[in-house]
């Protein structure tokens, strides 16, 4: 039982967890037509089937059940503040399971030839009373009474005075905020606070002006939307839900990390030294001090940022995305590329610091610009 | 019409679903409740209320038993049933009169309200008549007219109401006096039975069985959900204190305090033996009841006990358990845990005496607060201060002795003996242990250790001035001067206590422990080094609290050599470890390291030698061990202390604490227990170099005096003193606060009491009889009062301030008996006046001046006094010593020198002395001569007319006159007259020991 729990402990590591999600997720939500035929050989699509849910709420319901027997695991997630991450974990799974199942019978259905399930309910209409009102009504006494049993059986979780020289170890955001929080490790606080969350809302303004895709309109579909509905839940699960769960659960005191059994001891030291891409390029590998002018130092960094925000777009565009330029146009094209850009450069980053410690591509703290 | 069209979902499936949730919404409705109703504190109001009943019902039955039971009460009862039968006989006609009296009244009652009206009208009437008068003369007949006719009904009117208020008057006191006796017992009877109907009135308000029927609905009603947010009877019941307030870091909000919510008889002295949260708070005098100092309404709870005041549950007023045995017994119990988020949790038990300090922090002793006064006593002497900054104790002196002239006072080997393990040498000495450690005993550690005491004696020899000892001039007797150590006072401060006692250390015998034991001093120093040192302290260590005893060459010698006789054999062979070069060269190095590159520092301690390394070394290590912030050592004179600042340790939070991986309790009170019981354990199991390693010394202490201790720096907050609840800071209240501290710094206490503390010399008093005045036991415990220093109690109101500020400077003979002798200090002025002012403070006496009595006596009144002097009146010479004449009598009668009285005692004072002196020092051995309780007879009816407070005028007159007028004395049992020496005995021909001699 021990040996499972640091095997567990040992996987949730952020960079394994990470690499094993981003291993598996191209499979499970395919982003074109090689992924697709993929999924389906592995049947990974009967996951989204009545006993695929049933299969994925048990194994989720028996690692929690598992997980409660532990002290340190128990301590962390029946916290008063920890519960509603819990419940929020079983409703994301439970609505993606859910939409997910809708969209592969629909690919089912079209497949056949037939119109897909939504096409049926358009056509019923439903009375205001008793089908609106009445189920209204349901849901109003259900959610009153479980809010009333939920502040009956947890109190709210209330702290000491709040006090501006003591700040509580770990300092955490309020979980909606963690996402962002988590981004805080891999970049610099502008960046992560204030661009990164403008770019975010920029682009789901963008949304609507970028997808020109006709199909999968009214109704759920992988199929017809396969790189639309892989981008978006990577966004959604990878970059947001998965940052959040792991700022909620598995980052302790000193934001180190902790495996989900392990003691939260706020002595853990993990050793943390990071290097700019300057300090590698000059010091490591040519062996010389940093040169003295700033952007002599830091051209390496702002060749890395052109190649990638210059010369990347365009290469994809003659290959990978080939259909995908050629239906956007150049304009929309560049926008969608930056976006996209932008979003996996989370990850890339990532990668950078667990590989290679690297702390900043661009790193002119004379400007506060750190890239 | 069309068909209803279907619904999409099945109505009866929709129907069972809404009853099913609007029964889950009305559990849930009802768990709120349930849980609202059955909050702990709700179940101990009842549970009190219902203590409450039976206590008002068995104090009720109690006192009408006793009432029943008592004949005066019986036999009032049959009084009042006689004079009732008596009553209902000849006042029975009286019943028509009552009628009378009704109908009188009621015809009285209508003609005062026609009076009413009729005068209303008058007025109104009047005013037209002014009216027409001033506007209109001529046609103001016709009001004048009505006003007038108006005016007569009126006066008849009143007449007639008086008429018949008389007569019912006339009647009413007919019937009065004939059942006044009864009206008479009855009222007796009320006094009687006050006691029980207040306690039955009571009984009515608050036993569901004995209230009214309304009441009860009342009740009922009032505790209904929802309407009980009006006036429930069970509530919660709080005290808020506006000017003590809470900080909540951006805002200071008052305390509220809502312990009396459970702990409902706190304050009450009828649950002293209840269970908790029931039971009284002990010491009610001086705490929470209404004349005590911390009265409950002013003071609240969570100010001195800590914890959450707002909490109303168990765990969120954050109680803290005192015990592992409690904390299991409240985690079954009450569910108890850690309650993380509030700063101050109560003070566990045994550290509640921590509480006082935030406002007693300027006292010295703190009255009630025995172990807090015990750990501050400790603090002062182990001298924790001297590390560690504290504030209360910022001007201290240093604890430990003078090392800038270390080389004449003892050898190299005694101080690597003594540095390896003090009390090796000492058993109870103050210096603590550095070496051989937990963290340093391993072998490498211990050999490290020995070269460091190495360097350390070398650093310290080689750092020193010279100091010239004198010779010594006469050969010194070891019999006189063990007697003259165990007379002179040096008990007082030092002890001669060659083996460990089982007596525990407590705030009283520490006092004792001021000065070192006196012991194996023959293997420390020289006889040489004693002499000069005893002779003059101050030359040796300027700033030394070792007063001048003025002792004589000769008294000086035979104390050196018999200090000097006595060598620690065992100690002095010990074995010193060979100085290994090796070890030396590392130890060197590693504070090279510091200052220099590795390549620096290699070359810089190749070119030292042996000598220059051992010294360097040992300079560093005097700063990395921070011997300097206790022994005034050159070079370190502006040095800071090197420990953590104690002053407001008891706020920090035990997360800033390193436990180590030592496992016990994470509180700071644990963690403070532990680090003064082994100040080196929280090393255990780190990987650590030799100079990162803790360097706390272990001064052994005691588990009571590591809680004394502890209690002491929980207490170190930084919570504010309300300044409205302390003693107001009034010059006089600053006086008393300094005085203290010199007191304590100088250790007056161990001869003198004051203030009701002290007197610590005492037992060695009564040793010293015993063995050197051949005095039995009982008559050495008799005696040792009268041969120990004066009790100081009221001494500011005693002596003139003049002459204490003389004998404070240079102390003069007032009990020539005694063997014990007030030191001279080498007070500075600012001492000097400290001192003077807190006697005078202490006592509320007027400061510097007093009032000018007239002492001026005429010849008949010399006469008379002489007469109430000599042995025909109170024959004061009995025991008091007058100039250079010392009565005969047992030495343990004596008095002090009366021939002083007129420089030393203020006049007001001797009037109050002799009219009553138990009065003024109870217990004191001066007789009452004038008995307070038939005072117009107590003195001699054949002087002055027999008028006493005369007489102690007079006596008090003449004896301020015994300075300059020659008195005539007959001494006891000698029938001639004797006449003492015509000139003023002042205080220097008196019998005073050269006293300007030898002092500096």
């Amino acid at each position: 039982m021990e040996s499972l729990k640091a095997i567990i402990n040992a996987a949730c590591a952020p960079e394994i967890m990470f690499t094993a999600i981003l291993l598996v997720f191209f499979f499970l939500f395919p982003p074109n037509d090689w992924f697709y035929k993929a999924s389906k050989k592995l049947g990974l699509n009967k996951l989204w089937t009545k006993n695929g849910g049933i299969g994925i709420f048990v194994v989720m319901i028996l690692f929690f059940a598992f997980g409660l027997s532990d002290d340190n695991f128990r301590l962390i997630v029946i916290k008063p503040d920890n519960v509603p991450i819990v419940g929020l974990l079983f409703l994301v799974v439970f609505f993606l399971w859910l939409s997910l199942k809708q969209a592969w019978e629909n690919d089912k259905r079209i497949e056949e030839g037939k119109p897909p399930a939504e096409a049926d309910d358009a056509k019923e209409k439903v009375l205001v009373w008793p089908d609106l009102v009445y189920i209204e009504l349901i849901a109003l006494v259900v959610i009153s009474a479980l809010l009333l049993v939920w502040a009956i059986g947890l109190g709210a979780p209330l702290e000491e005075p709040a006090n501006p020289t003591v700040s509580p170890n770990p300092s955490k955001a309020p979980w909606y905020f963690l996402g962002l929080q988590e981004m805080l490790v891999y970049f610099d606080p502008w960046i992560a606070g204030v661009v990164f969350p403008t770019v975010i809302i920029l682009g789901f303004m963008a949304i609507p002006f970028l997808d020109n895709n006709p199909k999968g309109c009214g109704y759920y579909s992988v199929k017809d939307r396969k790189m639309a509905v892989s981008i978006f839940l990577f966004f959604w699960l990878v970059l947001w839900i998965f940052l959040i769960s792991t700022g909620t659960f598995l980052r302790g005191p000193n934001w180190n990390f902790f495996g989900p059994f392990e003691y939260w001891d706020p002595h853990k030291l993990v050793a943390l030294t990071n290097l700019n891409l300057s300090e590698l390029i000059y010091m490591i590998i040519l062996k010389r001090p940093l040169p003295e002018n700033i952007f002599l130092r830091e051209a390496g960094g702002f060749i890395v940022m052109g190649i990638y925000f210059g010369l990347i777009p365009l290469i994809l565009a003659k290959t990978f995305l080939k259909d995908v330029y050629q239906r956007l146009g150049p304009v929309r094209y560049s926008i969608f590329i930056v976006f996209l850009l932008l979003a996996i450069s989370l990850p890339i980053k990532m990668y950078l610091r667990w590989g290679f410690n690297i702390k900043y591509i661009i790193a002119i703290p004379e400007f506060f610009f750190n890239i | 019409m069309s068909k209803q069209p279907e619904s999409h979902y099945n109505l009866n499936s929709l129907h069972f679903i809404f009853a099913i949730a609007s029964l889950i919404l009305l559990f849930s409705l009802g768990s709120l409740f349930l849980k609202d109703y059955s909050r702990q504190w709700k179940d101990y109001q009842k549970q009190f209320k219902a203590y409450e009943v039976e206590k008002a019902r068995t104090k009720y039955d109690e006192a009408s038993h006793k009432l029943e039971s008592s004949e005066e009460y019986q036999f009032l009862l049959k009084e009042i049933k006689a004079a009732q039968k008596d009553f209902d006989g000849k006042c029975t006609n009286f019943k028509n009169f009552e009628n009378e009296i009704k109908t009188l009244t009621t015809a009285n009652t209508l003609s005062e309200q026609k009076l009413k009206f009729t005068n209303a009208t008058l007025d109104a009437a009047r005013f037209r008549y002014e009216e027409a008068k001033a506007h209109d003369p001529k046609h103001s007949e016709k009001s004048r007219q009505e006003y007038e006719k108006l005016l007569s009904e009126a006066t008849n009117l009143k007449a007639q109401v008086e008429q018949s208020a008389e007569a019912i008057n006339e009647k009413n006191k007919t019937i009065e006096s004939c059942g006044q006796q009864l009206k008479d017992l009855q009222r007796k009877l009320k006094t009687f039975t006050k006691q029980t109907s207040i306690l039955e009135r009571k009984l009515g308000k608050i036993d569901d069985t004995k209230k009214s029927l309304s009441s009860q609905m009342a009740s009922l009603v009032r505790d209904l959900p929802v309407i009980d947010l009006a006036n429930p009877s069970v509530k919660i019941e709080q005290i808020v204190l506006a000017d003590i307030t809470d900080d909540v870091n951006f805002k200071q909000v008052p305390k509220v305090d809502r312990c009396i919510s459970c702990h409902l008889g706190i304050s009450n002295p009828d649950y002293k033996n209840a269970a908790q949260p029931y039971r009284t708070h002990p010491n009610l005098e001086l705490y929470l009841g209404k004349d005590s100092a911390h009265p409950i309404e002013e003071f609240g709870c969570t100010v001195c006990h800590g914890g959450r005041g707002r909490g109303t549950g168990f765990l969120s007023a954050v109680h803290t358990p005192s015990s592992e045995e409690q904390k299991k017994e409240w985690t079954k119990k009450y569910n108890w845990q850690e309650f993380h988020h509030w700063e101050e949790p109560m003070l566990a038990k045994q550290y509640v005496e921590a509480g006082c300090f935030k406002c007693h922090a300027g006292q010295e002793t703190i009255k009630g607060a025995k172990k807090l006064n015990f750990g501050l006593a400790l603090i002062e002497r182990a001298g924790c201060y001297n590390c560690h900054t504290i504030d209360k104790y910022k001007d201290w002196p240093k604890s430990g002795p003078d090392l800038t002239k270390l080389s004449s006072k003892t050898s190299a080997e005694w101080i690597y003996r003594w540095i390896e393990d003090p009390k090796s040498f000492r058993h109870n000495t103050w210096m603590p242990a550095f070496f051989d450690q937990s963290n340093n005993n391993d072998p490498a550690s211990h050999q490290r250790g020995e070269q460091e005491i190495h360097a350390i004696t070398q650093f310290l020899l080689a750092n020193t001035t010279e100091y010239k000892k004198d010779p010594i001039p006469l050969v010194g007797d070891v019999k006189k001067g063990e007697e003259l150590v165990s007379s002179i006072g040096c008990f007082a401060c030092h002890q001669v206590q060659p083996q460990k006692t089982d007596q525990a250390r407590n705030a009283e015998n520490l006092h004792r422990e001021h000065g070192p034991n006196l012991i194996g001093l023959g293997s420390k120093t020289s006889k040489e080094w004693i002499y000069s040192w005893l002779k003059d302290p101050n030359r040796y260590h300027p700033q030394t609290r070792m007063p001048n005893l003025r002792l004589s060459d000769q008294e000086a010698a035979d104390i050196a050599q018999y200090l000097s006789e006595d060598k620690a054999e065992k100690f002095d062979k010990k074995p010193i470890a060979p100085v290994n070069e090796k070890i030396i060269d590392d130890i060197a190095l590693d504070f090279l390291k510091k200052i220099d590159p590795m390549q620096v520092a290699v070359k810089k301690l190749a070119s030292m030698n042996l000598d220059q390394k051992l010294v360097f070394a040992g300079e560093k290590l005097v700063g990395h061990y921070g011997c300097y912030a206790c022994h005034n050592i050159k070079g370190f004179e502006s040095a800071k202390p090197i420990g953590a600042e104690l002053t407001e340790e008891g706020s920090k939070s035990a997360s800033k604490l390193d436990f180590g991986f030592i496992h016990i309790d994470h509180s700071k009170e644990a963690w403070f227990m532990q680090k003064l019981k082994n100040p080196r354990i929280f090393d255990q199991g780190k990987i650590k170099e030799a100079n990162d390693k803790l360097i706390m010394p272990n001064f052994n202490f005691t588990e009571e005096e590591a809680e004394a201790i502890t209690t002491a720096i929980v207490g170190f907050t930084k919570n504010k003193t309300v300044v409205n609840k302390i003693k107001p800071r009034t010059p006089e209240n600053l006086y008393i606060e300094k005085g203290e501290k010199i007191i304590r710094q100088l250790n007056c206490q161990g001869c003198h009491i004051i203030s009701g503390e002290g007197g610590a010399i005492a037992p060695s008093v009564k040793e010293w009889l015993k063995k050197y005045d051949n005095r039995d036991e009982a008559k050495a415990t008799i005696m040792a009062s009268n041969f120990s220093p004066p009790n100081l109690e009221g001494e500011g109101k005693k002596v003139q301030t003049q002459w204490l500020f003389e004998f404070l400077h240079e102390p003069v003979t007032i009990r020539p008996w005694l063997k014990v002798r007030m030191p001279t200090y080498s007070f500075n002025a600012s001492h000097l006046n400290a001192l003077i002012k807190y006697f005078n403070a202490l006592d509320k006496e007027d400061f510097p001046f007093m009032d000018k009595a007239n002492v001026s006596l005429t010849e008949e009144e010399y006469k008379a006094g002489q007469k109430l002097f000599s042995p025909d009146g109170l024959d004061c010479m009995k025991c008091h010593v007058v100039g250079n004449i010392v009565p005969k009598g047992d030495a343990e009668v004596l008095a002090p020198n009366l021939a002083l009285a007129k420089n030393r005692l203020k006049p007001d004072w001797i009037i109050k002395w002799i009219t009553n002196p138990q009065d003024v020092l109870p217990g004191t051995k001066m007789p009452t001569f004038f008995d307070p309780n038939d005072f117009d007879n107590a003195g001699p009816k054949d002087i002055l007319g027999g008028d006493e407070h005369e007489q102690i005028r007079v006596l008090r007159n003449f004896l301020m006159s015994l300075a300059d007028r020659p008195i005539v004395v007959v001494p006891e049992g000698e029938k001639t007259k004797e006449v003492a020496p015509a000139q003023p005995p002042a205080p220097a021909t008196d019998k005073t020991p050269a006293v300007t001699s030898d002092a500096k």
